[in-house]
């Protein structure tokens, strides 16, 4: 029997590096709970975080910025969280966006994070953003 | 984490790409090359092996149904093979499920190919 506590930090400032922790962080989270590479609720919430982690070290890391993505993952009990801020631009607009139909080449990220999320969470605080992902494992 | 793409010597006018990796907005980029190369050799028949893909994301996804777009324009036909459990998901969940076709193997891609 796994784990039902678990804590993951780190400052992400390049977006192939940054990704590669956020999936080796689900990776640790899968071992320290027991879980296998086939379980469904945390490979949903893994598609969900590399939504957000790739439109966050995108857009998150304006020219002229070295400010980091500050990143964090944790398990309390059977809920998964994850926290994201960055210091781009706010996002309020896209945050209702809907699937687009098949054949657009761009523009499901955020829909596809919010269908595979129990919670989405978005903030704007001065001028960073922070993302909270939830989901129940 | 690259994404690598293996171009497979084409058979009966097919060609079979095989990424290896995660197909996200890091990797993306790599099989755009891959596609627009097959397509410019003139075989607009392809078959994405995506057993080695681990992962997906929607901008992977966008590089997919950019290639779709660009072999169709040149009158072919894309066909993806051995999509793992999180690509089907996505693949469900953006209802593109409808639009690719998927084979379990590359053998069942390229039968009646």
């Amino acid at each position: 029997m796994g784990s039902n506590r678990f804590e993951f930090r780190a400052s992400l400032s390049n977006l192939e590096e940054g990704l590669d922790v956020l999936h080796r962080s689900v990776e640790r989270l899968r071992r320290a709970t027991g879980r296998g590479a086939d379980d469904r609720p945390l490979m949903l919430f893994e598609t969900a975080l590399g939504e957000i982690g790739s439109n966050v070290l995108t857009h998150g890391r304006p020219a002229g910025s070295s400010r980091p993505v500050e990143y964090a993952l944790r398990l309390d009990g059977a809920t998964v969280v994850a926290s994201l801020s960055d210091s781009g631009p706010p996002v309020h607009e896209h945050l209702s966006r809907e699937m687009p139909v098949p054949e657009s080449e761009d523009g499901r990220g955020l829909a596809m994070a919010r269908s595979l999320l129990d919670d989405l969470g978005y903030e704007r605080d001065g001028n960073v953003n922070r993302w909270r992902l939830v989901k129940r494992l | 984490m690259a994404l690598d793409v293996e171009t497979r010597p084409s058979v009966n006018g097919v060609t079979v790409l095989a990424p290896m990796g995660r197909l996200d907005v890091a990797g993306a980029p790599a099989l755009k090359e891959a596609i627009g190369e097959a397509v410019k050799n003139g075989t607009p028949k392809v078959v994405i092996d995506m057993e080695g893909v681990s992962f997906v994301d929607s901008t992977g996804l966008g590089s997919v149904i950019a290639a779709l777009k660009q072999i169709r324009g040149s009158q072919g036909e894309l066909r993806l093979a051995a999509p793992n459990q999180q690509v089907r998901v996505v693949l469900e969940l953006t209802t593109l499920d409808r639009v690719f076709p998927y084979y379990a193997t590359v053998e069942e891609a390229l039968t009646g190919f």
